[in-house]
């Protein structure tokens, strides 16, 4: 009975540990650009299906099985340089527009990305087969979970940690909380908000291809990952609060382990309990739990 | 008395904003509240206008407590106002605002189906309106490709267009060139006369203009009234220059 | 203005089309009426009050879903019924959704819709005993002004009837919706899309009429996706799904929000466009999402700003 029940709640965390990365480069991005960026699950995507051609191109070049979770990792974070690509040469042109027309631009990224993964990747879903297993299982208070599960949450909570440490004991993080609180007044004090923007949209993108990566030996990548993580990663940041990154860590904790729950309890309830959380928490305590007050 | 605030305090968490603000307006007069930046002149504006509750004591328009009642009630109960920080439609020309306006007091905005250009009585009053506030020659000019001047008096105009029994003008000559002042608060007086307005009560920081117009004047500082007065005796009253109004320099 | 005369000319075509251009082509016309009707009741929205939906598909599934279960449950075939029906039941629903959403604006106003159209879209997806699941419900071919048209087959009927029935209902809803616009009501809206302050000020309850434009723009998604059914005669849950939403509102932006017919230019500008690029290039959203990139970049009047001589399209700022 606590097997199952451990299990449940193992298997929440893990995808919680996926979905703050994801929701940590959106609430980054939101915090600093204002920006939501509905295309941070097609970065997720794009993390997933490179990270599997990479451990693909690894074995399949001699490398051996058990180290491949270097090549996925190294697939996740090198793609998301795309980031840069695209905050020069899409997101700059709109930073001075209504958030409308940036969530639009976004939603171009949306479309964009999805056809363009199509084309590099086919529509039928891709896996990295049985490695998944190749750590092994471990006992958890009597439940049996693959070690990799363990890696990846000890991963996120790693960078979890690492982003606060950063956020607060670093100069770059300085600047980040600076201009997210007050942009003008940190341009006033001489920083020079294109080399912020790059670098910040840069690092959300990078988190984000990183979770999509990490989730591969778990699932297999496939065409619609993007759009319905979205939904997810929205949810996360809408409970934990926008811009938060203490918010897309509770948040991800939060929707991870009920949504693990009610797939247990009620399979037809799965999303359906979460989006009627967000609508919740929009109505009664909109800024979730870590968020600003909405003006 | 039209409209009586008694004792009115306004906290912000712990900041005091108004510490026990008394005031009446009465029929006919012409009342300015004047004070320097900190005053508690923009909170006296928001309790005075129902869009904030305050602390304590209470805000009587007509004998009615309006306290907190917000902006759509009140322009119901016939107090309109003008803002600081001049507020237009950019999309509407002149005539459309004037004509929104219009729509507001007749309750008329409900018509789904009914034309706006065959409303005769909707046209005709916003023509009217234009033609005092001598912007009939700009009825069809978008707002927002309107000089500062005439966005102001837009402001105005169509809080006058509301027909109200008082009126809050929010530093109507800010903005304003020197010279082109005295034009506008002729405009507006004469406006008021025409549409039969029972008083009217303005913030200022221009004296010239405070001390041509007004039947009486009051003198805010630090969220207290400092004096109540006609002109001459503000004038006369050495606090009030002291901490509010300023010395002319010598020439 | 030249409007008139350019729109006698539409009318024209449209009417005589059937008869004049190969089947294909006018039954793609039909998407292109159902969005229209849709797209008109976006704008008002969107254009005329300065609100964007992402839950807009929500009522297009309503609108779609209500004529499946008309048709397929209880027994109800009459077009005449079933419209007015989805338009009842996209009220009932935006009613509530419409007064929860309205108090807040911008960001919040789209996650909170985006939310109720996803609660939808589950909800459809999940409950597979009522609503078919992910493989949806059948809408059998509704009846029009009484008449089961059994003499003619699936096409005939789409490019006879059906599309002469569809033309009177997008005329229509045009009619009532350039009444709604010029109206005292519209210019209330207008009003609140400018400068909502100012026209609390003058006695406007923002709210209040934000949620009148909400029920109204519902009530044309529903038709519109009630429309939308019987050509390829199913509906599927991703009628519901946030991209759905999404697309709509770029095909307003594709057309141009500030103007009255520009819905109309981008719901067949989206609909043509779609069906060429696919026959060329298979990758329609990487074509689509270039030109809605485009547009948010460089022409944010869409396709009316750059016809339209006047001066450049005025984009709503925070």
């Amino acid at each position: 009975m606590t097997a199952n029940l451990v299990n449940v709640l193992m298997g929440g965390v893990f995808h919680a540990a996926i979905l703050f990365l994801v929701a940590a480069g959106l609430q980054l991005v939101f915090g600093v650009q204002k920006i939501f960026n509905l295309a941070c699950g097609s970065f997720y995507a794009l993390g997933a299906y490179t990270g599997v051609s990479a451990v693909g191109y690894f074995t399949g070049h001699g490398g051996p099985p058990a180290l491949f979770i270097g090549p996925l990792i190294v697939g996740g974070l090198a793609v998301g340089l795309v980031g840069v690509v695209v905050e020069r040469g899409l997101l700059r042109f709109v930073y001075d527009r209504d958030e409308t027309f940036q969530l639009l631009l976004t939603f171009a990224l949306v479309l964009m990305l999805e056809d363009l993964i199509r084309m590099t990747w086919g529509t039928a879903p891709v896996s990295t087969g049985g490695l998944y297993l190749s750590y092994g299982q471990a006992r958890v208070l009597g439940a049996t979970v693959p070690v990799y599960n363990l890696i990846v949450i000890g991963a996120s909570l790693a960078i979890a940690l690492g982003m606060g440490f950063m956020l607060t004991r670093t100069a770059f993080g300085r600047i980040i909380r600076a201009t997210a609180d007050n942009r003008e007044m940190a341009e006033a004090l001489g920083v020079d908000m294109r080399w912020v923007y790059a670098r910040v949209f840069t690092l959300g993108t990078m988190l984000g291809t990183l979770g999509g990566a990490l989730v591969i030996p778990a699932t297999a990548a496939m065409s619609e990952m993007g759009i319905e993580l979205i939904v997810e990663a929205f949810a996360v940041v809408v409970i934990g609060g926008l811009g938060s990154m203490r918010g897309a860590f509770l948040g991800a904790l939060v929707v991870g382990v009920l949504r693990s729950v009610a797939i247990s309890v009620y399979p037809e309830l799965e999303m359906l309990l979460i989006y009627l959380i967000v609508i919740a928490v929009l109505l009664w305590r909109p800024r979730g739990l870590f968020g600003a007050v909405p003006a | 008395m039209i409209l009586e605030a008694r004792d009115l305090r306004k906290r912000y968490g712990a900041f005091l904003a108004l510490d026990g603000v008394s005031l009446s307006v009465r029929e006919g007069e012409f009342v300015s509240i004047i004070g320097p930046n900190g005053a508690g002149k923009s909170t006296l504006i928001n309790l005075l206008t129902g869009v904030l509750p305050p602390s304590e004591g209470h805000v009587r328009f007509k004998g009615r407590d309006i306290g907190g009642i917000g902006p759509v009630a009140l322009a119901r109960l016939g107090m309109a106002r003008s803002f600081q920080l001049v507020q237009i439609f950019p999309g509407l020309t002149v005539l459309e605002t004037l004509q929104a306006a219009v729509v507001s007091r007749l309750g008329r905005g409900t018509r789904l189906f009914a034309s706006l250009r065959g409303d005769r009585q909707v046209q005709a009053e916003a023509i009217e309106v234009a033609a005092l506030f001598g912007l009939a020659d700009r009825a069809h000019t978008e707002a927002r490709a309107l000089p500062q001047g005439d966005k102001k008096l837009l402001d105005v105009a169509s809080a006058f267009t509301l027909r109200p029994e008082i009126i809050l003008l929010d530093e109507p000559t800010s903005g304003v060139s020197t010279a082109d002042k005295h034009m506008v608060m002729k405009i507006l007086v004469g406006a008021a006369r025409q549409i039969g307005l029972r008083a009217i009560i303005q913030v200022e920081h221009d004296m010239d203009i405070v001390f041509a117009y007004s039947h009486r004047i009051i003198a805010l500082h630090q969220g207290r009234v400092l004096a109540d007065a006609a002109p001459a005796v503000i004038r006369a009253d050495a606090r009030v220059v002291d901490m509010v109004i300023g010395r002319r320099a010598p020439c | 203005m030249r409007t008139p005369l350019v729109l006698a000319m539409a009318a024209a075509a449209i009417l005589v089309l059937p008869m004049v251009a190969p089947p294909y082509h006018v039954t793609l016309m039909l998407p292109f009426m159902a969005y229209g009707v849709v797209l008109l009741g976006l704008n008002l929205l969107f254009g005329y009050t300065g609100l964007v939906s992402f839950g807009h598909a929500l009522f297009i599934g309503i609108g779609a879903y209500t004529g499946a279960v008309l048709t397929t449950r209880l027994g109800v075939r009459h077009m005449e019924l079933i419209l007015p029906a989805a338009a009842l039941a996209a009220a009932l629903v935006a009613a509530p959704v419409g007064a929860l959403c309205v108090r807040y604006v911008k960001i919040y106003f789209g996650m909170l819709t985006l939310a109720f159209g996803m609660v939808f879209y589950t909800f459809l997806l999940k409950f597979y005993r009522l609503t078919g699941g992910d493989e949806g419900m059948r809408m059998l071919r509704p009846s029009l002004l009484g008449s089961e048209w059994a003499g003619f087959n699936k096409t005939a009927y789409l490019v006879g009837p059906y599309y002469y029935f569809s033309v009177a209902v997008l005329a229509l809803a045009t009619f009532l919706m350039w009444r709604i616009v010029s109206s005292p009501f519209g210019l209330c809206l207008k009003t609140i899309r400018d400068n909502p302050l100012k026209a609390e000020s003058l006695g406007v309850s923002v709210p209040r009429y934000r949620w009148y434009a909400f029920m109204i723009s519902a009530v044309y998604a529903a038709v519109g996706g009630a429309l939308l059914a019987p050509p390829t005669g199913n509906v599927d849950p991703t009628l519901a799904y946030w991209t759905h939403s999404g697309n709509v509102v770029f095909m307003v932006l594709l057309g141009g929000f500030s103007s009255f017919f520009g819905p109309l230019v981008g719901a067949f500008a989206f609909i043509f466009l779609q069906d060429t690029v696919m026959s060329v290039f298979p990758y329609w959203r990487l074509t689509f999402g270039a030109v809605l990139a485009f547009i948010v970049i460089c022409a944010p009047g869409g396709l009316m700003g750059l016809f339209a001589r006047r001066r450049p399209v005025e984009i709503p700022r925070a």
